[in-house]
């Protein structure tokens, strides 16, 4: 796996790029709680993601708790296939705000 | 009785003679016994000028005496009187003949019946069927015509005669009745024991890891023993005794094979296949009646053993440095309560030899007292150790009946051992062994993809059986080995014939199998989803301990479409050092 934070928009956009596993899951969950500790709403851009396991997909739901305990914006963009199969396997499609990039966040956003 | 009497017969000899002559040779040539008799009182009551006629016999059990043949104007056929009831029944009880002249004055007279049949019943003549002192029945004459009306000490003579020659022939057509049934029921025991035989599996060559004895201690075994190839390369096999002996046991031996052999193949473990048969069998079960059963599968190419034990002898593993372990019951016999669990052991044989044994031979006895027991079925064991496998269950016996043993109950035995220089033929998708570490998971995932790929299958199922496995990997990785990177892990890929197998095996500390559970998915966490991916994306996930040495076993399977079963032999075997 590697990653990119760039920040657009008031967000931090959080790029996971590989197979998301249990060699890096603790990388890519340190960085988002890194982005989110410092008060910065976060997106995370799931489009170069070949392979998301378990461990990978808690990374991201500790995320999404960080953010709501700080009211802070959260969300997944661009979510590529193999991820979106596994977060629908674990339902959390229905938990985590997910958009097509984000432009439609924005729009989402208001 | 009268038999003491002497007989002298009144009127017209010869005329009495030739009636005597010809019924006596009705009886000895008679067919059918009901005839006989029927035909014989008719003649008898014309004989005797008497206005009615029958003959009373004891039911088998003594608990009535029944009317099986009349004469005269009411049929009284099926009639039952209490044993000891009437004339009839006094002299039945007494095996005495008797004569009444009014029965109006006999205070043994059971008038019922003539209340019940409008007979009226002035005077009786009754003498005993009796042979060799037992008395069957009795012929019984009512009202004599002519004369004054009464039977005399002529005609008692006469009748007494007429009975023996009747009794005899009851007796013998009894006989012959019981000669036919014992034939008829010896003729359906074999037909049976034949039937039951056919149950066991052939006797295996010496290529074949599993060998099974059975010798009943009657026609009918209630012990079993079975083995049969599995179409994913596992043998599957099973020994077990039934409560009791005879018929009984073995139309439920009968059963119970037939079930775990219809459901071992599709079971998927041990545990499963027992907790089916189980369920199956307390639903039609026989009260009192159940099964006690060791049952498992064996993979030769791993020389694995799951095995499950239900209330039967513990299953003895001789290991190859000559100890024993013993392997006991973890649940109770089959067929006493449904919805139980029936917990697998993953024993490695290494070049051990498992014998699982009945206990009509622990418990067999030398003269009167010395049982052979445990210890003595392991000297036994070791005394034909060097005899080859499809031979050593036959020579076990032979020193078994040579030291002077006796077995009171079936005895069977049955042994799995790997014979040597098992071909691997089985097609084995993939073999790593890599050590356990997060750094692993993705050559692992790479190398399964590309196995199974090679064989064509389909990309969706492919990547459920990677994400499967990478789960499985980190479970290990994270829970049983702790982060202990120093640990193994070792996986196999079986492609059977119409699902993918999957076998992951640690040496880590034996983990606690119960408290494995998918969590609920509505509770919002970061952890415990790998264990609901593995249920959700494999078809079964069996979790079992290794037996012998410390470690973990996992099997999962996943179904094939049917599109792409048997998809090829190909076997290939990926850089094992992964």
């Amino acid at each position: 796996m590697s990653y990119t934070v760039l920040q657009d928009s008031g967000y931090d956009i959080v790029c996971l790029t590989g197979d998301i596993d249990l060699s890096c899951s603790p990388l890519a969950r340190r960085t988002l709680l890194a982005s989110l500790s410092r008060g910065h709403h976060t997106l995370v851009d799931l489009s170069g993601v070949s392979y998301i396991d378990s461990s990978g997909v808690a990374s991201l739901v500790e995320g999404f708790q960080s953010a709501r305990k700080h009211a802070l914006r959260f969300g997944l963009i661009g979510v590529s296939a193999a991820a979106m199969s596994v977060l629908a396997l674990a339902r959390l499609d229905q938990v985590f705000p997910i958009h097509a990039d984000l432009a439609a966040r924005l729009t989402a956003d208001g | 009785m009268s038999e003491g009497v002497p007989v002298v017969l009144r009127g017209a000899p010869d005329h009495t003679a030739t009636f005597l002559a010809e019924l006596s040779q009705e009886f000895a040539s008679s067919l059918d016994i009901s005839d006989t008799l029927k035909h014989a009182i008719d003649r008898f009551m014309v004989y005797l000028d008497a206005e009615a006629a029958s003959i009373f016999l004891l039911e088998n059990d003594g608990s009535a005496l029944t009317c099986r043949e009349c004469a005269g104007p009411v049929d009284i056929r099926g009639l039952r009187l209490a044993p000891a009831a009437g004339i009839v029944g006094q002299t039945v009880a007494h095996n005495v003949a008797k004569i009444v002249r009014d029965v109006s004055r006999d205070a043994s007279f059971a008038a019922t019946v003539d209340a019940d049949t409008g007979f009226a019943t002035r005077s009786i003549l009754c003498v005993p069927l009796a042979v060799r002192g037992r008395c069957l029945g009795a012929l019984e004459l009512l009202n004599k015509r002519g004369g004054d009306g009464l039977f005399d000490t002529n005609d008692l003579q006469l009748a007494t005669i007429v009975a023996a020659a009747a009794a005899l022939a009851i007796h013998n057509a009894h006989m012959a009745g019981a000669l036919v049934e014992q034939e008829r029921v010896r003729k359906e025991l074999e037909l049976a024991r034949h039937i039951q035989e056919s149950l066991l599996p052939a006797r295996a060559g010496s290529r074949h890891a599993v060998h099974g004895v059975n010798l009943p201690a009657r026609e009918m075994s209630g012990d079993f023993y079975d083995f049969m190839p599995l179409a994913d390369g596992r043998i599957y096999f099973a020994l077990a005794d039934v409560s009791g002996k005879g018929m009984n046991a073995a139309l439920l031996m009968a059963k119970t094979t037939s079930l775990l052999r219809c459901l071992a193949k599709h079971a998927g473990g041990a545990s499963a296949l027992l907790r089916q048969v189980n369920n199956e069998l307390c639903e039609k079960a026989t009260l009192g009646m159940f099964v006690t059963l060791v049952a498992g599968y064996l993979d030769p190419r791993s020389g694995r053993i799951e095995l499950a034990n239900a209330g039967h002898q513990p299953a003895l593993l001789r290991r190859a440095d000559g100890s024993y372990m013993e392997f006991g019951a973890q649940a109770p016999p089959l067929g006493v309560l449904a919805d139980l669990e029936f917990p697998a052991i993953e024993i490695a044989l290494a070049g051990g030899v498992l014998y699982l044994y009945t206990d009509g031979i622990s418990e067999s006895v030398m003269g009167a007292a010395h049982e052979l027991g445990v210890s003595g079925f392991k000297d036994l064991i070791e005394a034909s150790h060097a005899v080859a496998a499809d031979a050593r269950l036959g020579a076990l016996l032979g020193a078994w009946r040579a030291a002077g043993y006796d077995a009171h109950d079936d005895v069977t035995l049955l042994l799995v051992e790997i014979p040597p220089h098992q071909d691997n033929a089985s097609p084995c998708l993939l073999a790593l062994r890599f050590g356990a570490a997060p750094a692993a998971l993705k050559r692992v995932r790479d190398q399964v993809q590309q196995s199974a790929r090679l064989l064509g299958l389909p990309t969706t199922l492919v990547d459920d059986v990677v994400m499967a496995i990478n789960e499985a990997c980190m479970n290990v990785i994270e829970h049983a080995y702790q982060g202990d990177s120093a640990g193994e892990i070792e996986l196999a890929i079986h492609n059977n014939e119409n699902e993918i197998e999957v076998v992951l095996t640690d040496f880590a500390p034996p983990i606690d199998i119960e408290a494995i559970r998918a969590r609920d998915l509505d509770e919002l966490r970061p952890g415990g989803l790998g264990t609901h991916f593995m249920a959700t994306l494999m078809d079964s996930c069996v979790y079992s301990h290794l037996v012998g040495s410390p470690g973990n076993v996992l099997r999962m399977t996943k179904r094939l479409p049917v599109a792409t079963r048997r998809p090829g032999s190909v076997q290939i075997e990926i850089n094992k050092d992964a």
